[in-house]
């Protein structure tokens, strides 16, 4: 069995690096990128919507303000939330998740808050936590978070089950341990690959909700500089400068594909079919 | 939509005749169950969101006040608005009212069915018609992916999906803005409204439903490739490639009726997508749907219209859910 497992696993590790790559060069640019900034990302430097000159390589937006600058300035707190986001509701979940497969009340709870979640557009949820809790971007990282714990959980529990039923545990289980011990160091480790795969698509779940937060102005407020918002600011002047509507959207989209084709290397293809809900 | 399922619900109820097949009768007594669940599930989630609004710091009366209210003003419109009453009276008289179609009154003191009467059927007449397209791209997508695996066609489809369905709504509706609207002019860039509140042209809502149906559709046309691919390996599908069938007839006739659980229940997933894009796209172009309307009772912190919005999309979302439930005990012939 073991030969089995592994076989597959090792085979394709170069293709999993391959995959990765792009969403994790794109990380480390948009992290790294307010170094290499070659003009300050909130003053003025041209003409709004000025077009693309030696003042401004990317052209200026709606205040004059260079759009390269801000283009550096604008992904690592998208980023940056999206991977805190990712974090917490994986771990959250495979607790959780844990748990719910052990304990038959945990377990119809998470079922029922799966199907409640279901029930609720994550972008409203959203508008509903964030505009009125003001908060900006910490609201909107709270509330992506709420609302991807459901799904996640339900991932967890269903490749949990089989582990939870195995002989191993119930031994366990049948010599007093107490759940925390049985969810936590006996059927947790069992789980590395599903947490790695949750992992990558609550990233990708993570960046679309909380890009889609900042092109709804709900996170990031306006002198901050970030990729969702500037498509939104300068979207009257695409015009002018088209690049002040462009860089940022290239940015959100390639951002969005590399993350998911990572996502797609580290899930198993197996599992890929019953991690079906965003 | 609502058809069948308020048939359904009626007949569930009716008293069942004599003559009638029993099986009928035990389907339409599962369906009702079903339907029971669902809007049990719905009133669950309205509680939920009630709290929510609640729970956050604020209240309406505050929130809508004019410049320069005094403190006893702001009470007087409290109590004007039955702000001053405990969250589950209002809670409960706003829930017992719900079936007779009245939503209740916004904190400027509208009527919530009138202020979401307009927005509301232009928003599911956006999200429709992205439902119905996306629908119609993923099967046709799918299935000719699922006729030759491996092949070029599905190699093409797996890569394209994989992008489309990435990609946020809004990025795919800036990718079609300019250049098919602010660069050629083909199509309007920004709706305008008719005097009926509708859109006053087709041509506005072909590239609000496009930025919907892209990233749908990606996800949709995996699912059924998956579904079709499970399908492949079943005893009677490949019992009729033996008997030498066409792999179209194949692929129509024996696969696919077996996957239809499966894509029905993904494309039920997309329909809360689709909902929740709708409104952030409608922002872009425009589009005089739920989008504007929410944003302005969240700021106002107007619970009655927010838990409306929240009732409609649900009880929208509860209706495909039922729909896929359906299809699903249709299928598999087991309880639903």
């Amino acid at each position: 069995m073991s030969s089995a497992a592994l076989a597959p696993s090792r085979a394709p590790r170069a293709r999993v690096l391959l995959a990765v790559a792009p969403g994790a060069l794109l990380t480390l640019l948009a992290l790294t990128g307010p170094l290499f900034a070659p003009r300050p990302m909130d003053e003025p430097v041209t003409a709004p919507y000025a077009p693309p000159g030696p003042a401004a390589l990317l052209g200026g937006d709606q205040l004059g303000r260079d759009v390269l600058s801000r283009m550096l300035h604008g992904g690592s707190a998208l980023i940056g939330g999206a991977l805190a986001v990712a974090v917490a509701v994986t771990a959250v979940a495979a607790v959780l998740g844990c748990f719910a497969v052990l304990s038959p009340a945990v377990g119809r709870l998470v079922e029922r808050g799966a199907d409640l979640a279901i029930l609720l557009p994550p972008v409203l949820g959203m508008m509903l936590l964030a505009l009125a809790w003001p908060g900006g971007r910490l609201a909107v990282m709270a509330a992506a978070t709420g609302l991807g714990v459901p799904y996640a959980v339900r991932v967890v529990a269903s490749a949990a089950a089989p582990v939870a039923a195995s002989g191993y545990v119930e031994a366990a289980a049948a010599g007093g341990e107490r759940l925390w011990h049985l969810a936590l160091r006996e059927v947790l480790p069992n789980l590395r690959a599903t947490v790695l795969a949750l992992f990558g698509l609550r990233f990708v779940a993570a960046v679309y909700v909380i890009s889609m937060a900042g092109f709804l102005q709900l996170g990031p407020r306006p002198p901050a500089a970030d990729w969702a918002l500037m498509i939104r600011e300068n979207a009257p002047g695409a015009l002018l400068n088209p690049w002040a509507v462009v860089a940022p959207s290239l940015a959100v989209g390639l951002l969005a594909v590399s993350v998911n084709l990572a996502a797609d290397a580290l899930t198993p293809a197996a599992r890929r079919a019953a991690v079906g809900a965003r | 939509m609502t058809g069948t399922a308020t048939e359904r619900a009626e007949a569930a109820t009716a008293p069942v005749t004599a003559s009638a097949p029993r099986r009928a009768a035990t389907a339409a007594v599962g369906a009702g169950v079903v339907l029971a669940k669902r809007a049990l599930m719905l009133a669950v989630l309205l509680a939920v969101v009630f709290a929510a609004v609640e729970l956050l710091p604020g209240d309406a009366a505050s929130a809508t006040s004019d410049r320069g209210e005094s403190a006893a003003d702001a009470a007087a419109r409290r109590r004007l608005l039955g702000l001053d009453r405990p969250v589950w009276e209002r809670f409960l008289d706003w829930m017992t009212a719900l079936p007779t179609g009245d939503l209740g009154t916004s904190a400027r003191g509208e009527r919530v069915t009138g202020l979401l009467s307009a927005p509301f059927p232009n928003t599911l007449l956006l999200g429709g018609t992205a439902f119905a397209a996306t629908l119609a791209t993923a099967l046709a997508l799918g299935c000719r992916a699922a006729l030759h695996p491996g092949g070029p066609v599905d190699r093409i489809v797996n890569i394209t999906s994989g992008i489309a369905l990435a990609l946020p709504e809004f990025v795919v509706a800036v990718g079609l803005l300019l250049p098919l609207s602010l660069w050629t002019g083909w199509l309007p860039a920004v709706t305008l409204t008719a005097p009926d509140g509708a859109p006053a042209s087709w041509t506005m809502l072909v590239m609000p439903v496009l930025a919907l149906t892209v990233p749908q559709a990606g996800w949709n046309a995996r699912i059924v490739r998956g579904a079709l691919a499970d399908q492949a390996g079943a005893p009677h599908v490949t019992a009729a490639h033996l008997d030498g069938l066409s792999p179209r007839r194949v692929l129509l006739r024996h696969a696919l009726p077996g996957a239809w659980p499966a894509i029905a229940t993904g494309a039920a997933t997309s329909t809360g997508m689709l909902l929740g894009g709708a409104v952030v796209v409608e922002t872009l172009f425009n589009y005089p749907g739920l989008g504007t309307v929410l944003a302005g009772a969240v700021s106002d912190r107007d619970t009655p219209v927010i838990a409306g919005v929240v009732a409609c999309t649900g009880a929208v979302i509860s209706l495909v859910l039922l729909c896929a439930d359906l299809i699903r005990a249709r299928t598999l012939g087991a309880r639903p």
